[in-house]
């Protein structure tokens, strides 16, 4: 299955897009999506762009282990949980506009 | 050091207005990403896995204490409390905010810094000796030249969309410790036919999918007419070089397609043109610059040597770190000190906030202000009385730099890879930590002698694996980190791209393929003093071969 991620405008943390059509750090809470899920998805992404607040706009192989959403390519899972060695966390959003209501992309 | 003059202030100060606009108008919509992003980096802002990343240009590896501790106040105040030195003599940070970008730039314009010419396809920050103006075996200090070619290429309009990226390169001396080979072009001091000091031209040089050598395209030239000269190469390049494809469009495809011979028609008509005309550079001028880069007032130092066969019994790590980390300066009684940015199983380049000050108040009390960026990302205190060289060790005991490794094992040059890096295909810093820890036993170091291992996380090689003694390449072999090693690379005079040995094996396993790699040559060895590249170009790849994957 398919997460939708990107680098946040403000801060340039890792984001994803999630259930509720927010972007949040939390790879668990990303919104997944099913082959038959294809046009949601790329229109996801499509408007991920247009909204000019999210760069690098990726669609990511993911899977559900123990219930949890974790991205399969290594790369990934890096992303989501920051640089390995020494660990760091993830950059997180910290601004009212990165957390905020206009974060929605509609679906 | 060098000083801005009004014109580089002012030149700086605008670009850092320019900017805040630029990131003012990004914000509010007004400029997509697609508008942004040639802008930002132009200004050194990069996008990576976690954050954006600012590399911040540290021209030719020079920087004074002040300049240090506004590096470590900005890792404090705006990232993590951390940066990390590059092979490009440069500092990066890693987690700025779009908003504070601005701020950072203007801190940096305060202590005369930017992170201009760090990105982009336009003739990249200079880089040299990092022993520049100290060594003992220099023949002319490079750095008044440096900066001559930096003024000339900063805001050089014809070549602000060169077909790729270009690097420079200079060194002084004749031991090379610039990798001057390995530049698009690469200068190395020469003495004239009456005596004149000038420079031999190299060119087409480079790492990255496709390492080359350079080749010397013109054996003098005067300081005189190497402006001219120089800007005959980029004229012959920025018209002939491919655009059609990134991966062929570096000056080494295009010296290597058309041949030298072509390339030096080429540049010699355009040089013929204008050798003459407002690039030839006044003596009056080189001395205004050179004046600059004056020698400290150095004082009457009361020790001259050091008995280092006592000090090996009494201190031994104090004559360690004396022996790897001291390089001959043309001053009596004056070392050059390395500060090795290796401690055993750290991160290769990175440095603190509070170990960036400490450096910063040890360059200040004892070398004349004055610090270096290695490209082998260690940093360098050039001017160090043997009187001062133990209140400087304890100092960065203080701090846990004080690691006697400099040319070791351990002295690993590492990219950031995949920890940090949008393009790597695998991780880079923990295999460099895990080698070091693997070698962390002083003697076993000191038995090894010499030897270089060069890590990159992607074929790009910003961690020059292919110039490694021994060379470690991160790739991605089917979603799995797989590491490729090669052997007999040299970045030094005697220049050579390494061998690969073989299949790519797993990250686990590299500390080991290590040591087998070593144990041969420790075995073969005709003696301790035939180092590991020396024991490599007489035996050949074949026996390093077998010791890692049999014989088969
Ligand atoms: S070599 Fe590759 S992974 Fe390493 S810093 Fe360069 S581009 Fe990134």
């Amino acid at each position: 299955m398919d997460i939708i991620t990107a680098n946040e405008l403000l801060s340039g943390a890792t984001v994803y897009l999630t259930v509720d059509g927010k972007w949040l750090e939390e790879v668990s809470k990303a919104q997944t999506f099913g082959p038959e899920d294809k046009a949601a998805r790329d229109a996801a992404v499509e408007a991920a762009n247009a909204s000019g607040r999210y760069l690098s706009v990726e669609i990511e192989k993911a899977e559900i282990i123990d219930g949890r959403v974790v991205p399969t390519r290594l790369r990934e899972k890096i992303r989501a949980e920051g640089p390995t060695s020494p660990r760091h966390t993830p950059q997180t959003l910290d601004t009212p506009h990165a957390k905020g209501e206009d974060s929605n992309v509609s679906l | 050091m060098y000083r801005y003059d009004e014109f580089d202030a002012a030149f700086v100060r605008q670009r850092t207005e320019q900017f805040a606009d630029q990131v003012r108008r990004r914000i509010s919509g007004e400029l997509n990403e697609d508008q942004f992003r040639p802008l930002r980096l132009m200004n050194g802002l990069y996008l990576q896995l976690h954050a954006y990343m600012l590399r911040v240009a540290v021209p030719y590896g020079t920087l004074s204490s002040k300049q240090l501790r506004r590096l470590a106040e900005i890792a404090r105040k705006y990232d993590r409390g951390y940066g990390h030195f590059t092979t490009r003599q440069n500092i990066q940070f890693n987690w700025p905010r779009l908003n504070d970008v601005p701020k950072i730039l203007a801190e940096l314009a305060d202590v005369e810094m930017h992170a201009i010419q760090t990105s982009g396809n336009c003739i990249r920050n200079v880089t040299t000796d990092q022993f520049a103006g100290a060594a003992a075996d220099e023949i002319i200090d490079p750095r008044p030249i440096a900066e001559i070619i930096r003024q000339w290429s900063s805001l050089h309009p014809e070549f602000t969309f060169l077909p790729r990226k270009f690097k420079i390169a200079i060194t002084g001396a004749p031991q090379d410790r610039a990798a001057v080979k390995f530049h698009d072009i690469g200068l190395m001091a020469k003495t004239g036919p009456n005596g004149e000091i000038g420079w031999t031209v190299y060119v087409g040089g480079g790492l990255g999918r496709t390492p080359m050598v350079a080749k010397q395209i013109r054996d003098f030239v005067d300081h005189e007419h190497l402006l001219a000269y120089l800007e005959a190469i980029l004229r012959v390049y920025n018209r002939y070089g491919r655009r059609d494809n990134k991966y062929k469009a570096r000056i080494k495809i295009l010296v290597h397609e058309a041949g030298i011979d072509t390339i030096r028609d080429q540049v010699e008509e355009e040089f013929a043109a204008m050798k003459d005309g407002i690039l030839k550079l006044p003596q009056e001028e080189l001395d205004r610059i050179t004046a600059y880069f004056a020698a400290p007032a150095f004082k009457e130092v009361e020790q001259k040597t050091i008995d280092l066969p006592k000090l090996k019994i009494t201190d031994p790590a104090f004559a360690r770190f004396i022996e790897r980390n001291t390089h001959p300066h043309f001053r009596d009684g004056y070392v050059s000190v390395t500060v090795s940015m290796k401690p055993i199983g750290g991160t290769p380049g990175d440095a603190t906030d509070i170990q960036m000050e400490a450096i910063a108040d040890l360059a200040e009390k004892y070398s004349f202000d004055e610090l270096r960026v290695s490209h082998e990302q260690n940093l360098v205190l050039p001017h160090v009385a043997l009187d001062d060289l133990r209140a400087v060790y304890e100092g960065l005991v203080d701090i846990d730099l004080a690691e006697g490794n400099t040319g070791l094992i351990t002295d690993i040059i590492s990219c950031p890879g995949l920890d940090y890096c949008a393009l790597a295909t695998a991780r880079s810093i923990p295999i460099a930590k895990s080698i070091s820890q693997k070698f962390s036993a002083p003697e076993r170091q000191e038995q090894i002698g010499d030897l270089k291992i060069k890590i990159s996380g992607c074929i790009n090689a910003c961690g020059h694996h292919h110039v490694g003694h021994i060379g470690i390449l991160g790739l991605d072999r089917k979603g799995v980190e797989n590491y490729q090693i090669t052997v007999g690379g040299d970045a030094s005079e005697d220049a050579a791209v390494g061998s690969i040995l073989g299949a790519g094996i797993a990250g686990d396993d590299v500390p080991d393929a290590i040591e087998k790699l070593v144990d041969l040559y420790i075995e073969k060895r005709e003696s301790a003093d035939e180092t590991f590249i020396a024991a490599f170009r007489r035996l050949g790849e074949a026996p390093f071969k077998e010791a890692l994957y049999g014989t088969r």
